[in-house]
């Protein structure tokens, strides 16, 4: 018997626009991989020895990126409407003969906490977490290690442990899934309630280590994190009187010009001509094919693949989407911010910088004020202080 | 033109030929088969795709063995004139790609001796002229029989006497070895066992190989012992694998960002402002050129129609574009000018002709291809590797927007070399070419607007394509594409053609595809679409996005982001692509495999 996991990886993640405007939110990039390669990485090292991937919306994006994945089996099925998270695992029903687990392509997860989950000699089991601010996620009430109750984002912080969404079921699941979809429930926690109330005991195990990106500027925190576990490589060209310290991988093709100063960590991709005299420090990411510019500085930020930025500029805590072009002397500011989601404001307690969508054409002097999203596709005229939200395809002249 | 595959190892023969096979079929899907000694020899033949064959094999032992795939050129689609073909006591199988000219002189001196021939194939001489000079050894059968064959050929032979060994050669016809751990391969392509071993022998003309599970030896034509080079390919066997793409053909619709950002990989600098190629090349279009001669075939001649105008552009040089199979000869020959081959394979039959054709006349040659080790590579002065990754579909995509590119890069090391260019526009251009990746994504985002007007195109009888400059290539290819997957006749012409004579084939049901450029040319194509309408034709227009006015006189625009006046025809051609593609896939036609074509065309 094989062991199997399906990964639903079909949601495009609303509130990481502009971000997932072209791609799943699984595809986002930390340290240089998209979320969904740590998820495979993860559950191949637990073991797994076939995976079925849940897709659906920009399903082209995953798939033109994976291809096929290192000695695991990977299956693509399609989730034509995005209903919810049961309805998706269903999609994989005609793949699975025996037991199995499910997760959420866009969580990180640690390999031994699945290999737990593997172990597990119960039939129906759940990873959860401790988690400071549960009112984001299910609600875990647990009775003698076993679910009591489930709450999906409830209105107000109750309990104290949420789940991660990652189970293992056995295949009869499907049989209360399709009754459930029949009556309009398509959440996974809303099967676990069902399969509570039938009395079915559901044990639960505690995750080591599991993240999830929610807003644009998580993916600065997951990548600090993240960055920690790669590896120091170079290749590529370095000039002389570069100098790099701690871990820095720099990927093939890639050339640095001399004077410039590199504290890691900090992964430069394939491809990237960076210099002379640019600074890069700690807990950067820069894609593949990405041009910087003399005398710039970069900290704390996610650049993607395919961008350009010209000389002197400075970024900071922030996110640049692929293929923007970015014109000299850029300043990004960061600060404590007000974020406004969902209809109501909340300080972040972390200082962020700007959020720049795909493919913008930012001409050069542009200031952005601390937290400020910058939507899809904008063209930005010179000397502009971008104060406020900019939604996609606009011009600011 | 076919698919050959050798195993000599410790896997189960079966699964590896079948295995190679699967990767082989682009080059050739009308019948297959396989050839294993367990114990005896034996050989599964069937007509129709390798699935076909798969069935009707049992399980066996054998862990050496041949397999081929075939697309007739000699005798028809039939079970006898499936490969492998046996000798008359069964003991010898060989596969063969190529053709044997002289085969039925052969054939008759062989009935003559007693051999009886089962099929229609110029092939099976080539196995009763190895049996007849078998005494023992069978790389002296071999040896001995290529020396009566005339003609292009790959063979891959064995024998159940010598249970251990395969034997291979090569002339004019793909073969390369692939070098494993206790294990090795024959192949026409790299891709066949991919899965298994990158690492890699290229054979040369003449070149005989004998592998066994543990060891490799080939000699020369004088069967002298040679040492050769193993060399590590860089493509993943996941590249040749489909994910969950329908069709291998979208697969590497969608890869082309990335594939331009190969084509461009380690050749531009943004910062340094300079283009870069390996010294050879270099030296190649630093001489005084005065003409260039681009020879190529198929879409390869269209991506060279396209760079006539891209160099012509850039640099005052003129340029000629012809057929590979025209110019080997009748095309002119000048000591001073250059000859660009265009080859996705590097093994297209024709090309390579043209090459050598033009080289015995002085001239110099540069090749782009896809293929490193290829023949084309190997007999030109110098080549430029286009980085596209293997492509499997038969209807090129990927590969042809990487030719144009690496084309251009030419063009602008030209126009450097020339003088037409300053520092200032290179890199003007140089960030254009960064650019194209994300125009290409812009397009693939809006492929829903492509699949709206396929619905238009599906049940016409016949499609126009025009364009003007370097659209007119484009039409060509546009029209190219459409026909060679949906089956619906094409034509792509030069819009200010139309009235001299094409207008006469067109009605209303006559859909035409307009590619419209905001260049000196703009209001002429509009005055050409007016008088298309005029005749109750359907106009599709391939616009650019900030083009307002295209919207008042075709019927529906399609749009692209040129965000320069360079290149758009990269854009240009993924929506034509995409329009193909879905024209085809509404027509539930097979797209990966069109009746009657094969990818790499290694037969004249």
């Amino acid at each position: 018997m094989k062991k199997k996991a399906v990964i639903l990886a079909a949601g495009e993640g609303r509130r990481l626009r502009p971000f997932t405007e072209t791609m799943p939110k699984v595809m986002l990039p930390v340290a240089n991989k998209p979320l969904l390669e740590y998820v495979f990485d993860a559950v191949r090292k637990s073991g797994i020895e076939e995976i079925i991937v849940v897709v659906g919306y920009k399903k082209e994006v995953i798939m033109e990126y994976f291809k096929d994945y290192k000695n695991v089996k990977i299956t693509y099925v399609n989730q034509d409407r995005q209903l919810g998270t049961a309805h998706a695992l269903l999609q994989a029903k005609k793949h699975i003969k025996d037991s199995f687990i499910v997760l959420a392509g866009d969580n990180i997860i640690d390999p031994d906490s699945i290999a737990k989950l593997l172990k597990d000699k119960s039939e129906y089991s759940l990873l959860i977490k401790e988690h400071p601010h549960p009112s984001k996620y299910g609600v875990v009430f647990v009775e003698n290690r076993s679910i009591r109750r489930i709450v999906e984002k409830p209105k107000e912080d109750i309990g104290k442990y949420i789940s991660t969404g990652i189970y293992k079921l056995p295949r009869s699941v499907f049989t209360d899934i399709e009754q459930c979809t029949s009556e309009g429930a398509h959440a996974l926690s809303s099967i676990v309630q069902y399969l509570v109330d039938k009395r079915k005991p559901i044990n639960t195990i505690f995750a080591k280590s599991w993240m999830d990106i929610v807003y644009p500027w998580d993916l600065i925190s997951v990548n600090e994190a993240m960055i920690q576990e790669t590896s120091a490589s170079t290749s590529g060209i370095i000039e002389k009187g570069v100098i790099l310290k701690g871990m820095v991988s720099v990927g093939k093709d890639t050339k640095i010009y001399s004077g410039c100063y590199i504290v890691g960590p900090v992964v430069i991709g394939n491809s990237c001509e960076i210099g002379p005299n640019t600074c890069i420090f700690p807990s950067t990411s820069i894609g593949n094919h990405t041009v910087i510019h003399p005398f710039s500085e970069i900290r704390s930020s996610v650049i993607m693949n395919d961008v350009h930025i010209a000389s002197n500029s400075h970024i900071s805590r922030s996110v640049i989407g692929k293929g923007c072009i970015i014109g000299n002397n850029f300043s990004t500011m960061t600060g404590k911010t007000m974020i406004e989601i969902d209809d109501e404001f909340k300080r972040l307690e972390t200082p962020i910088g700007a959020m720049v969508g795909e493919d913008c054409v930012i001409e050069s002097h542009v200031v952005v004020d601390p937290g400020k999203i910058i939507g899809r596709k904008c063209k930005i005229s010179p000397m502009k202080h971008i104060r406020k939200n900019i939604p996609s395809e606009s011009k600011v002249m | 033109m076919c698919g050959i595959i050798g195993y000599a190892g410790f896997r189960d023969a079966r699964t590896v030929l079948l295995e190679s096979l699967k990767r082989l079929d682009y080059r050739g899907y009308d019948s297959a088969g396989i050839a294993i000694i367990d114990n005896k020899l034996k050989v599964y033949k069937e007509v129709g795709e390798i699935a076909n064959v798969e069935k009707k094999i049992p399980l066996l032992k054998g862990t050496i063995g041949v397999g081929h795939t075939r697309w007739a050129t000699h005798g028809g689609v039939t079970k006898e004139n499936a490969h492998p073909h046996v000798s008359c006591d069964k003991t010898i199988a060989i596969v063969h790609n190529g053709i044997i000219e002289n085969y039925s002189k052969l054939k008759e001196e062989l009935i003559k001796k007693g051999h009886k021939f089962t099929s229609q194939t110029d092939s099976e001489v080539i196995v009763h002229l190895i049996d007849d000079a078998y005494k023992g050894n069978l790389e002296d059968a071999v040896a001995a029989a290529v020396k009566k064959i005339q003609g292009s050929y790959s063979i891959v032979a064995v024998s159940e006497k010598e249970p251990e060994k395969i034997v291979g050669i090569r002339k004019e016809s793909p073969l390369v070895i692939g070098v494993g751990d206790s294990e090795n391969f024959f192949a026409s392509d790299i891709t066949a066992f991919l899965k298994y071993t990158n690492r890699v022998i290229f054979l040369n003309d003449g070149e005989l190989c004998v592998i066994t599970k543990n060891s490799i030896n080939i000699v020369d034509k004088n069967r002298k012992p040679i040492k050769k080079k193993e060399e590590h390919i860089t493509w993943d066997v996941k590249d040749a694998e489909k994910s969950g793409f329908a069709h291998f053909m979208l697969k590497e619709i969608y890869e082309q960002p990335d594939t331009i950002n190969q084509a461009l990989r380690g050749r531009i600098s943004e910062i340094e402002e300079t283009i870069v190629f390996p010294e050879r090349v270099e030296k190649l279009l630093n001489n005084e050129i005065s003409t260039i001669h681009i020879v190529a075939c198929g879409t390869s001649y269209y991506a060279g129609l396209v760079s006539k105008y891209l160099i012509e552009q850039l640099t005052n040089i003129p340029v000629f574009v012809e057929f590979a199979s025209e110019y080997r000869y009748f095309g002119v020959r000048n000591e001073s000018s250059l000859i660009i081959a265009i080859t996705q394979s590097g093994e297209t039959a024709d090309t390579l002709a043209a090459l050598r054709e033009a080289q015995m006349s002085g001239c110099k040659t540069l090749v782009v291809t896809n293929v490193i080790g290829s023949t084309a590579t190997r007999i030109s002065d110098g080549y430029i590797l286009q980085q596209s990754g293997p492509e499997i579909g038969v209807a090129a995509t990927k590969t042809f927007t990487s030719q144009i590119i690496v084309l251009f890069l030419i063009a602008l090391k030209l126009a450097l070399h020339q003088k037409t260019l300053g520092p200032n526009e290179l890199y003007n251009y140089i960030l254009h070419l960064r650019e194209l990746p994300r125009n290409v994504r812009d397009i693939l985002e809006r492929s829903d607007d492509i699949i709206a007007i396929a619905k238009h195109l599906k049940d016409a009888k016949s499609v126009f394509f025009i364009g003007r400059g370097i659209n007119y290539p484009l039409s060509l290819e546009g029209a190219l594409k459409l026909k060679e997957i949906s089956y619906i006749h094409a034509e792509g012409f030069a819009a200010g053609e139309l009235k001299h004579g094409p207008f006469a084939l067109l009605t209303k049901n006559t859909p035409v595809v307009a590619i419209v450029t905001q260049d000196e040319t703009y209001e002429k194509i509009l005055s050409n679409i007016g008088e298309i309408k005029a005749r109750g034709s359907t106009v599709i227009a391939i616009a650019e996005e900030k083009d307002t006015e295209i919207e008042k006189h075709a019927d529906f625009v399609l749009r692209f982001l040129a965000s320069s006046h360079v290149l758009p025809c990269i854009s240009i051609t993924v929506v034509l692509q995409l329009l193909a593609y879905h024209v085809a896939l509404l027509r539930k036609c097979p797209i990966d495999k069109p009746r009657n074509l094969a990818k790499s065309v290694t037969v004249e």
